[in-house]
């Protein structure tokens, strides 16, 4: 059995060191083989970037060698994919070399198009990659109070980071002795503060609390980068000093490319976690479609079946389990203070009240991520 | 009657005593815990986190380890701590001897004397014993695929 991985993210990555684990008897009895190609030979933390936009962790910390995180019986290539040649069941790299699979597993994730609205490259400070979040770092540092704006581009990863990056930057600025001299406008695209009810009702009292403004029902249509005012689909507009975004997002190039789903986000089947129409091919994590987060948690969960289920499928012939839509997102409510939402395609999230023991938690887990991507925890 | 008035007096007494005695106990419970959580900062949590982290890497790397896992059930029978004991041993008297002897003359001769030597035969005989016993168990482990 050949299954090839590609992408070397949190996903991808959680899914073949898992696979590799239980497949090790047949992988040293050449009866299967793990085959991961990944663009980069590098993995890094993402939600370590909202911390380097604060100061608080240094871009180096992010980073561990790809190599360094797999299995020594998965075969690792840096040698992105170009063409999916699902047909011929097998895909072309961009060596030019073909690699054949019996299982494709695709776990490419996604990436920011800030371009997509005029003026906000150019106009806001963001956090969603290495350069973003140091540029962020260094305007936040140079900033000494007047209007501050945040908005919200849809669809993107992590639907928690514009409630947590909100907090942040005002326990930055409580911080720094000039919170009284910034004015925060919260904007979000729904006509509520957040897409998930219950965080919805739990942060509004919170913003509330802080002195957060907010303006529902903002969808950023551009930014007039001169007279510093970033405008809505709806009609209105925000004066700034100072313009946060969260940019909207797209699954990678080579999806869209490959004509594999529109905006690069392939057709998943919910609870088998496979290509719609092809039952060979997995999807996981951001690539995906489902109604789900975007997040790290998401793809861990969705990899743990996929593992589960391929390795039944080489030992047994048959599938065993299906995704129920887990997620788990912790959220950073400032203070030092943090709580956190787990929810599946059945049950919302009911959020507790934040506590320090949960900011000690998510601190904690940002070191243990690295046992978890390599498929102990 | 008036022992059966006195008992339970007597008893609620010493149950306020435990009960002021637990709640001291969990007064003092209730400072450890707070000062614990006064002392934790995020770096303190955060270089735990890392220790504890590379530490599971490290011990499931171990567990998983087949060879390390068959070297410790050969290391745990007695006859192989007694070998290793009885090498530390050798190793131990060949380092004084070799101390405390007089540089070696070279030559043929010195050679046939050394090889007259008892200890040097049995030395030999041992050598090619082990060659023996090496070359079958390595033969034995490749055979298994884990060589």
């Amino acid at each position: 059995m050949r299954i090839l991985v590609v992408g070397g993210g949190c996903g991808g990555t959680i899914l073949a060191n898992n696979l590799a684990r239980r497949l090790a008897g047949e992988i040293r009895a050449r009866k299967a083989r793990i085959t991961m190609l990944s663009a980069s030979d590098q993995h890094m933390y993402q939600p370590g970037l909202l911390y380097v936009a604060f100061g608080q962790m240094m871009p180096d910390e992010l980073y561990r060698d790809q190599a360094s995180l797999l299995e020594s019986n998965i075969e690792f290539h840096v040698d992105p994919v170009e063409e999916f040649q699902l047909d011929q069941d097998q895909v072309r790299t961009e060596s030019g070399k073909i690699h054949q699979y019996d299982v494709l597993v695709i776990a490419t994730g996604s990436r920011i198009v800030p371009e997509e609205v005029p003026g906000l490259t150019e106009g806001a400070e963001t956090f969603y990659t290495e350069e973003s979040a140091v540029k962020m770092f260094k305007a936040l540092r140079e900033f000494q109070g007047g209007k501050l704006a945040i908005v919200v581009g849809v669809p993107h990863k992590c639907p928690i980071a514009p409630v947590e990056v909100t907090f942040s930057l005002h326990d930055y600025f409580k911080t720094r002795g000039i919170r009284d001299k910034v004015k925060m406008k919260y904007h979000y695209p729904i006509n509520r503060i957040h897409t998930i009810e219950n965080v919805a009702k739990w942060t509004k009292p919170e913003f509330d609390r802080i002195g957060v403004e907010y303006e529902t029902l903002f969808n950023v249509k551009e930014v007039d980068v001169k007279n510093k005012v970033v405008k809505s689909e709806e009609g209105t507009e925000t004066e700034y000093d100072l313009l946060i975004s969260i940019p909207p997002h797209r699954g990678m190039e080579v999806i869209e490319k490959n004509k594999l789903g529109q905006g690069g986000w392939i057709p998943t089947d919910r609870h088998q976690l496979t290509m719609e129409g092809r039952d060979n091919i997995y999807v996981l994590g951001d690539t995906t479609n489902l109604p789900v987060s975007k997040t790290g948690s998401a793809a861990h969960f969705e990899a743990e079946v996929v593992a589960d289920n391929i390795a039944s499928i080489v030992k047994i012939g048959a599938p065993v389990r299906e995704y129920d839509g887990k997620v788990y997102c912790f959220i950073e409510a400032g203070h030092d203070r943090a709580t956190y939402a787990m929810f599946n395609y059945q049950n919302p999230p009911d959020l507790k009240s934040p506590n320090k023991s949960m900011h000690w938690f998510k601190m904690a887990y940002n070191k243990m991520y690295w046992t978890s991507v390599r498929g102990l925890l | 009657m008036t022992t059966q008035t006195e008992t339970p007096l007597a008893a609620t007494v010493a149950d306020r005593d435990d009960i002021a005695h637990d709640l001291e106990q969990l007064s003092e419970l209730a400072t450890l815990v707070s000062s614990a959580r006064d002392a934790m900062s995020d770096e303190l949590v955060t270089r735990v986190a890392s220790a504890l982290s590379e530490g599971i890497t490290l011990l499931d790397r171990l567990t998983r380890n087949e060879g390390l896992m068959r070297l410790l059930q050969v290391l745990d029978r007695p006859e192989s701590q007694h070998l290793l004991i009885g090498l530390s041993e050798a190793l131990g008297a060949m380092s004084r001897d070799i101390a405390s002897a007089p540089p070696a003359k070279g030559g043929i001769v010195g050679i046939l004397r050394l090889a007259r030597e008892p200890g040097t035969q049995e030395g030999l005989r041992s050598i090619s014993l082990l060659g023996q016993y090496w070359s079958e168990s390595m033969r034995e482990l490749h055979r298994r695929g884990s060589g």
